[in-house]
This record gives structure tokens, sequence and C-alpha cells, in this order.
């Protein structure tokens, strides 16, 4: 800490004799009037060397931090003020996944850390306490800072130890914090990083929503969703191969009740950040086009934008105007760390339809091209299912089209199957001899590996088809069971909830 | 009496000083830290060292006898507030402390004079590293992954949960244990970690603020977990406590102080 | 209240006369004091003298060698940079002490050499040796990291420590050089203002 502190100083006075020189000429900051002109045009902002608004004025300000995936008000002020900002370093144990914990270093407790907010221009008194109970040394790289090592090599610091730096905030824009203690890596990889929002002098357009969101990848040893504590992996995070790429920090931190919520007709904002270690995000809304994006968290914004790239160790601010309600999904578009390692994130949007928009669902028939079948028995058997008076024989009926539509490309139109390659159902031994719960899992969750059916031995796969509805899947199994010989059990629709609701869902499962 | 009855209870179920096992030395220790004065080589007598880290019944029986380390009685310049703040008082452990955990909570100087008044030194830096090398069956197990795990497996442990006894599973080749896994420790020369606080920097050391060869440069790539213990201890000052931080002694081979 | 003073005048005569402090002595001491560390030192001249002698005045400690070409010069000359700092007034009140890192080399010749080629003044300068053990300790106690190297030469940070009367460490500077860091002065001033009333 006291190597690098002299040179830091230096460096630092540098800055505010320059600062000196020209604050007289021209330092002024923007006024509001000319904010769009200035980010529509190709005026530049001037950079750290209009960044100072000279000593900070009035008394001392603690800033207001706050946890994902919350951000702290606008700072609403028009001159530099002094910001005291206390952050603390908590080592702790957290959910990652259901019934899968991990120990997490965290600024403020929590992943990402807490969101601090400043002015440009702002003197930012940074105090960094490392809790008398963490194991490990840490300190803090704050990429908004200008100077060696952005306050890291200022603020190396012991448990139970506080280390204090200051730094004036030059450059506006949204920028990445995190530990820089060696390993780095393994500091980053344990959620150290968070975001400081330096607002440009005239504040940012005004919105409904603000919403913290940052995306990490972490590597542990054990497989995606394995139960229990998970020890953190270093030969997998230097391979990049990660085992969850998460959205604030947990595959639940932004889902079910802990979804992100807003109304029709309002203007949201999302401060997205990536702490990496690794991973770079494709960030994109399924179901929104971003109207702007502060792309690189900079000064300038791209409009009408579907996906933008969040480098790791950068950040962005993406602004968007609600118009229809229902479910929005938050993904990294590289999308198996979406559905397969848990980068996805819930905004829920409530209000009224608005048809002329969206109109939702208006049609769902299923497309078969040439294999066309009658569907009228499949939409009978459906009108006799809600209203509870359906026999056998609609199912059948039912299950017969669906069985052409979905199955019997592999299992063939007569139910004979391909011999070696994929079983018979017709006059199948397997069918009689399983139980229906074990035929309707076969159904659910698909079949891999070694099965013998009639004397014959198959190993292949068969995808699960989790993606038809319960009703639909009774019907199959039971046109099934009463066709080709066979004189299985009817199947029931509940028999198919019943077995669904005892399967968990399995890794990679089709969406 | 009362001290003397409790001096019998400490003493008994463990040696007072801890027992020592003699490790034979090299010629030239690769260290992790590359000395540029030395082609990152150190040379290691044989010494002696402690077969686990100084425990809270043997710290507690030296406090007794020396009372200008207890806690509330040591000097705040030698030890800061958090001194033993563990134990129940003065001169009892009580319940968060139990006898056979390692002490923690302990500053360099108390450290050190725990080790002087049982004839002994803290070890060097190079000692210390040159001893954790070692796992079961090899005396350098460094480039070994399975090694590196081990700490890296500690690392991610909270230190929130209660520390393990001392000498817990099997000893390495030397007969010593818990080098790994159980806590930091103090050295005798840890102020000689001239690290850079920001430790990115290695490829740009800071010559104006050490006199002569800078900034020890360091080998991050392989041995980060070891740099880690250097990290912890270069940003320590000698008063400082944790409660992850212990310490062990050593001696000369012959069983006398250096 | 007088008598009090008046026994604290004895004590420290009693102390200058026989070089030695107490265990009573040191408990006077506040117990964030770097006096509370009861080491034996030998000055320029070879004499002996403890580290709790110097209480009473600010002290201004550093850490160097004789041998070392680079820095340590220049330690010398921040330390006159602060001396040239204050005016005719105050150096009267501040004691100068450096204590040298490499006591296998720098015996008295050594420190002697030194003094005089850089022409120091004897009422406010101190050139220190001590034991091994000693150094490592007051390192530690200073805040001073170090390390010998293999030719002989060493590595060390390079901060002046300021001490209080009561000798607690009140400030440090690490900026080198004949023009002292402006803060570090105003910490020195401070100090002395407090102890001359």
């Amino acid at each position: 800490m006291n190597a690098i502190f002299p040179v830091f100083t230096l460096l630092l006075c540098g800055m505010f004799t320059l600062a000196g020189c020209s604050r007289g000429t021209s330092a002024e900051p923007p006024t509001p009037g000319n904010a769009s002109a200035v980010a529509g045009a190709a005026a530049d902002t001037g950079g750290s060397r209009k960044g100072d608004f000279g000593p900070p004025q009035g008394e001392p300000i603690k800033a207001v931090l706050t946890s994902p995936p919350n951000v702290p008000p606008p700072t609403g002020r028009s001159a530099p003020a002094k910001v005291i900002v206390e952050l603390e370093v908590i080592e702790k144990e957290l959910p990652i996944a259901e019934g899968t914990t991990y120990t997490f270093w965290t600024f403020g407790g929590t992943v990402p850390g807490s969101f601090i907010r400043v002015r440009q221009g702002d003197t930012v008194e940074f105090h960094l306490n490392n809790h008398p109970d963490s194991k490990m040394p840490h300190n803090i790289d704050l990429h908004g800072v200008t100077g060696p090592g952005g306050g890291a090599a200022s603020s190396f610091t012991a448990p139970g130890h506080s280390s204090q730096f200051t730094f004036k905030a030059l450059n506006q824009g949204l920028f990445v914090y995190h530990c820089a203690t060696a390993p780095v890596g393994m500091h980053v990889a344990n959620g150290m990083y968070g975001l400081i929002l330096v607002e440009p002098p005239q504040g940012l357009p005004p919105v409904d929503k603000e919403f913290y969101v940052m995306q990490g990848d972490f590597y542990t040893v054990g497989k995606f969703r394995e139960k229990g504590f998970q020890a953190f992996d270093m030969q997998k995070a230097i391979d990049e191969n990660a085992t969850y790429v998460l959205f604030n920090g947990s595959e639940t931190a932004l889902t079910g009740d802990n979804a992100l919520k807003a109304s029709v007709g309002q203007n949201v904002r999302l401060y997205v950040g990536n702490g990496g270690p690794n991973l770079v995000s494709s960030f994109h809304v399924i179901g929104e086009i971003f109207d702007k994006v502060w792309y690189e968290g900079g000064t300038r914004y791209q409009e009408n934008v579907q996906t933008t790239l969040v480098p790791a160790g950068g950040a962005i601010i993406a602004d968007f105007h609600l118009e229809v309600p229902g479910s929005y999904v938050l993904v990294d578009h590289s999308i198996f760390r979406a559905f397969n390692k848990g980068a996805l994130g819930i905004l829920k949007i409530d209000g009224p339809e608005n048809l002329s928009i969206y109109s939702g669902k208006e049609v769902d028939s299923v497309y078969l091209g040439d294999k066309a079948a009658s569907l009228a028995s499949v939409s009978t058997a459906a009108t006799s299912n809600a209203a509870g008076t359906l026999s056998l024989e609609e199912q059948v009926a039912a299950g017969k089209s669906l069985y052409s539509g979905t199955c019997s490309v592999c299992h063939q139109d007569n139910g004979a199957g391909l011999p070696g390659v994929f079983p018979p159902l017709a006059k199948s031994d397997y069918l009689a001899t399983q139980p229906k719960e074990q035929i309707v899992r076969v159904v659910l969750n698909g079949l891999s590996g070694a099965v013998k059916v009639n004397g014959q031995d198959y190993n292949s796969v068969m995808p699960p088809m989790s993606q038809l509805r319960d009703d639909e899947i009774a019907n199959i199994l039971s046109f099934v069971q009463t066709s080709w010989g066979n004189s299985g059990e009817r199947v029931r629709k509940e028999d198919v909830t019943a077995v669904r609701a005892a399967t968990p869902r399995a890794e990679g499962a089709a969406h | 009496m009362r001290l003397a009855a409790l001096l019998m209870t400490v003493l008994l179920p463990s040696a007072a000083a801890g027992d020592f096992v003699r490790l034979p030395g090299q010629a030239a220790f690769t260290s992790i830290l590359k000395y540029t004065d030395s082609d990152g080589k150190v040379p290691i007598a044989p010494f002696e060292l402690m077969t686990t880290p100084v425990t809270n019944a043997q710290f507690l029986a030296f406090v007794v006898t020396h009372p200008e380390w207890r806690r509330g009685t040591a000097p705040s310049v030698f030890a800061e507030a958090r001194y033993l703040s563990h134990w129940g008082g003065p001169l009892s452990l009580g319940a968060a402390a139990e006898a056979a955990q390692p002490v923690t909570h302990v500053s360099w100087f108390a450290a050190r004079a725990y080790c002087e008044a049982n004839n002994a030194r803290l070890p060097t830096w190079s000692e210390w590293e040159y001893a954790a090398a070692a796992d079961a069956t090899r005396a350098d197990a460094r480039k070994d992954p399975a090694w590196r795990d081990r700490i890296l497996g500690w690392y991610a442990k909270p230190a929130n949960v209660p520390l393990a006894r001392v000498g817990q599973g099997s000893p390495d080749l030397h007969g010593v244990h818990d080098l790994h896994g159980l806590v930091w420790e103090w050295v005798d020369d840890y102020a000689a970690m001239l690290v850079s606080a920001d430790n990115r920097n290695q490829a740009d050391p800071d010559v104006l603020t050490f006199c002569g060869a800078g900034a020890l440069a360091t080998d991050d790539r392989e041995n980060y977990a070891v740099l880690m213990r250097i990290a912890m201890l270069s940003a320590l000052e000698a008063h400082n406590t944790t409660g992850s931080l212990g310490f062990r002694c050593a001696r000369g081979a012959s069983g006398d102080v250096q | 209240m007088k008598r009090r003073t008046l026994f604290l005048i004895f004590v420290a005569l009693a102390c200058a006369c026989t070089g030695t402090l107490t265990a009573a002595d040191l408990r006077a001491i506040p117990g964030d004091s770097v006096y509370r560390f009861d080491a034996t030192l030998s000055d320029q001249s070879g004499t002996e003298f403890h580290l709790g002698e110097r209480r009473g005045r600010p002290l201004l400690v550093a850490m160097f060698y004789t041998s070392c070409r680079y820095v340590c010069p220049l330690i010398i000359d921040s330390v006159k940079g602060v001396e040239h700092a204050l005016n005719e007034t105050e150096p009267a009140h501040l004691r100068f002490l450096l204590i040298s890192l490499d006591p296998a080399r720098d015996d008295t010749a050594a420190l002697k050499s030194v003094f005089d080629k850089r022409k120091l003044d004897a009422a406010h300068w101190t050139l220190a040796r001590t034991s091994e053990s000693n150094v490592r300790t007051l390192a530690a106690l200073l805040g001073v990291r170090y390390r010998a190297l293999a030719d002989g030469e060493f590595n060390h940070t390079s901060a002046l420590v300021l001490l209080d009367r009561e000798g607690r460490r009140i400030a440090s500077s690490e900026a080198l050089g004949a023009t002292p860091d402006p803060k570090f002065m105003a910490a020195v001033r401070n100090a002395l203002e407090i102890s001359t009333k």
C-alpha cells in the first residue's frame, strides 16, 4: 500500500493543477439544455479534461448504497459535492441455485455489490471496511477512478481493517468496480464486483423504474445444480468453462417472487454490468427492443437495439418503454448460458392488454406438412376434457391424430418402429410389463440407454416430449395402449399430471 | 495455588511448547517470490518446526506465566484491541475457544514473545514456504494440482465457522500438520514481503519506493494460491490480529534458537 | 501536582544516569507508544541509550544503512529537509534518530563516518545501531518493511516516522527529497507546538 501511494498522490496533484488551469476557460459543464445535442451530435464532452467542476461544495454527503436489483435515487445536485462511501467486504455462504450454496466474497453482502451513485465532478471519499470475520485481505479497483490501480493500491485491507482514499469522479458513465487482490480472477469469480454510476452533470433523462442487474460467471467443483455446498474450481475458471452464468449471483435472483416488476406505460431503465471474470454477455430481453442503449456505459446512446454486448468488466444502460403486459425474459443470448447455466431473469409487466400492438395467441394449430391428419378429433377431445366428459373413444381418436403428428416419424404409423433403431410399440412386451407411471415418464423425460423390447436390444435416444400438454400425452398413450395388439390401460390426464409433478425438471430440458 | 492448578490442567493434555520435528532443508529452494538478487533460490538450513500450530491451551499457559502478554495488559502498540478477544477472559478460554484449536487473534509481537519464551523463534517465510511445499509423500509437491486445490479449498471455506482442532488428519512427509487448510501463520520476517499492494502491477515495480531492487516480483500464474498468503501477510502490521491468523515456532536443527 | 512533576524529573534524571528503565517506568508510558519497547541502542560515539529516554520531545525516526548508495542518502536528505524547513527555534525541540537496518556491518565507526561526512548536528541527530532482533521489532513498530538481499544490500520502505513526545506514531511520510511533504511538515509543526506548551 505504501508502495504506490506517493505516485498516486503525485498524479492526483497533477490533475488538480490541470483542472485549476482550465477551469476559468472551457471547463464549464454542459447545461441540461444542450444535453441532447451533446449526446446526439459529434460534440465531445471533453472527458476528464472537463470533468473537474472545482472543489466540493456544501456539507459532505453520505452516499446512498442499494442492494441489487435496486438503484439509488438520482443525486439531483447541480454542484460538485464531497460524497462519503462506506463499503463493507463480507465473505458469506449464499444460495447460488435452489439447494446449492457457495462461499461468496461480497462488497456489501450481496452479489453484485452495492450500487454507488455520484455526479461527475464529485469528490468521493471512499472507505473500504473488511469485516473482522473475513479470512482474506481485499481491495477495490473502481473503473471510474483516475489513478493507478483505480484505487486498488490505496485500499489493500486486511480483515478487521479499514482503508480510505479519495478520488474525483472526472468521467461520467456507468463503471464496474471489483476486487483486485491476488488471485484477482478468484476474487472476481467469487462475486467481488458491482457498479458505480457517475451521472452526467445534467443527470440522466428521468424514467419511472430503474433496476440494477449484473452478470457473472461461476465455477464450481460440482455440476450445474448439484446440491449442497459447492467449492470454487480454479481449473474450470482458467479453462473458462463456467458452471453457472448468472444475473445477480443466483439462479433465483430475478425469477419467481424476485422477478423485476413494472407496469404498462412506464419507462424502464436497466443498469447492466458484467463482472465476468471471463465471459462477454450478449444481453437481450426477450420480447422487448431497447429504445436506447448507452453502449459500454458511455456518453452516447444507440437507438432501437435488440441485443447489446456487455464486456467483462464493462456495463451498459438500456431504456425501454413498456406497451404490452406479460413476462419478459432477460437472457445472455449466448443461449445455452440462459437455459443451461442459469442466465435468466424475469421482468414482469402488469397492466391492460394492448391487442393492437400484440394480439396474444390467435391460432394454435398443429402444422404437420404432408403428414397432416384431421385434427377435428383433437379439438373434440380437448373440449370434452374441459367439460369432464372425455370418453376413451374420444381419447383414442385424438391420440391417433397426435401420434401421427408427433410419434410416427420414429415409431412408424403402424407402431412397428424400425428394427434395431426405434423400438416397436405394436405388441410391445415393454408396454405390457412396465407400470403406467414409467410409460408416462418415458414420454415426458425421454429415454436413453439400453432397453430390450420383444427380445431385441435397443440403445438410442428418445428426446423428452414435455412440450405436450398432460391431456395430449394421456390421449397418445391411451391410443397406443389400445392399438396394434396392445392391451394396456387407459391413461388419464391426472396420471400424467402426477408424474410431471413428481419429476424434477431435467437439466437442459427443451424449452 | 489457583494458578498452579490452572497450569496443571492446561499443561497436562498437550506438550507445553509443542512438539518439534526436524526438517532437512535444501541448498537452493525455489521460492514463489522471484527474488531477483538470488535468482529465486533460497538456501534453507536444516531446522526444527512445530508439528502443529500453537493451540489456545498452549498460549494460555504462556500468558499465565507472562502477565505482560495477557489480554488487557499487553500494550496496544504490541497487540491491537482484538488481541485474544475470542477468549472468555484474560486467563480463561471460555466457550468460543477450544483448548486444542489453534490460537488466533494473536499479534506478531505476541507470537514472537511466545516462541522466545519457549526457547524458539518464528520461522522465516522461506522456512515456512519450504515446509509447506511438502505433501504426504514428497518434499516438494507444488507442481501437483492436488496440492494447490487443497489451499484453494480452504480459501473457499467461510471464516465464520469454528476452526478445527490442530493435528487432525495425516501429517506430511516431515511429520508436520496443518500448514495448509487451517489458519494463516505469522512468520518472523513477515515485513520482508515487499509486495506491491496492487498485485497486478508486478511488471512495473516502483523503483523509487524501495531501496535496491524494488518490489518482489511474483509468479502469479503458477503460485497464486501461496501468493494469497503473502498478500495477507503484507496487508498486516505487527500489532494486528485476525480470527484466521495463528502461528507456530521454529528453532535450529540442534534445538537451539537459531 | 508539583511534587509529581519533581518526581518525574527525578525519574528522568535517574534513567539518564543509570541507563535503565524499570518495569514501573515502562507501565507509565502509554500503551500505544513505541517506547513500550525497551530496546537498548548505541549511538555514533558508541554510547548506549534506551529508546524510552527519547520520551519528552517529539522525535523523527527513520531506518537506513550506511552502505546503501541509492535511497538511504536520500533519507538523510529528507530528514535534513525537515530540519531546514523548521525555523530557527523549532529544531531545538525536535530530535532526529536514524537506526541502522544492518547491525552486522554498521558498527560504531561506520555510523560515525556517515555522521561526520554529512555534518550532522550532535545536539539533534543520533545515528544508532542495535541487535538484529531489535531491528526487526523496531521496524515492525515503525511500519518499515525490509528484506536483506544476497549481496548485502537491503530492500526497504523509506518512511520518516514522527513520534509525539510520548512516543506515539502520529505521522509518516514516504516522500523522499530535500523538500518535505507539506502535510507531514504540518504534522511536525503541530507536534512541536503541543510539546512547547
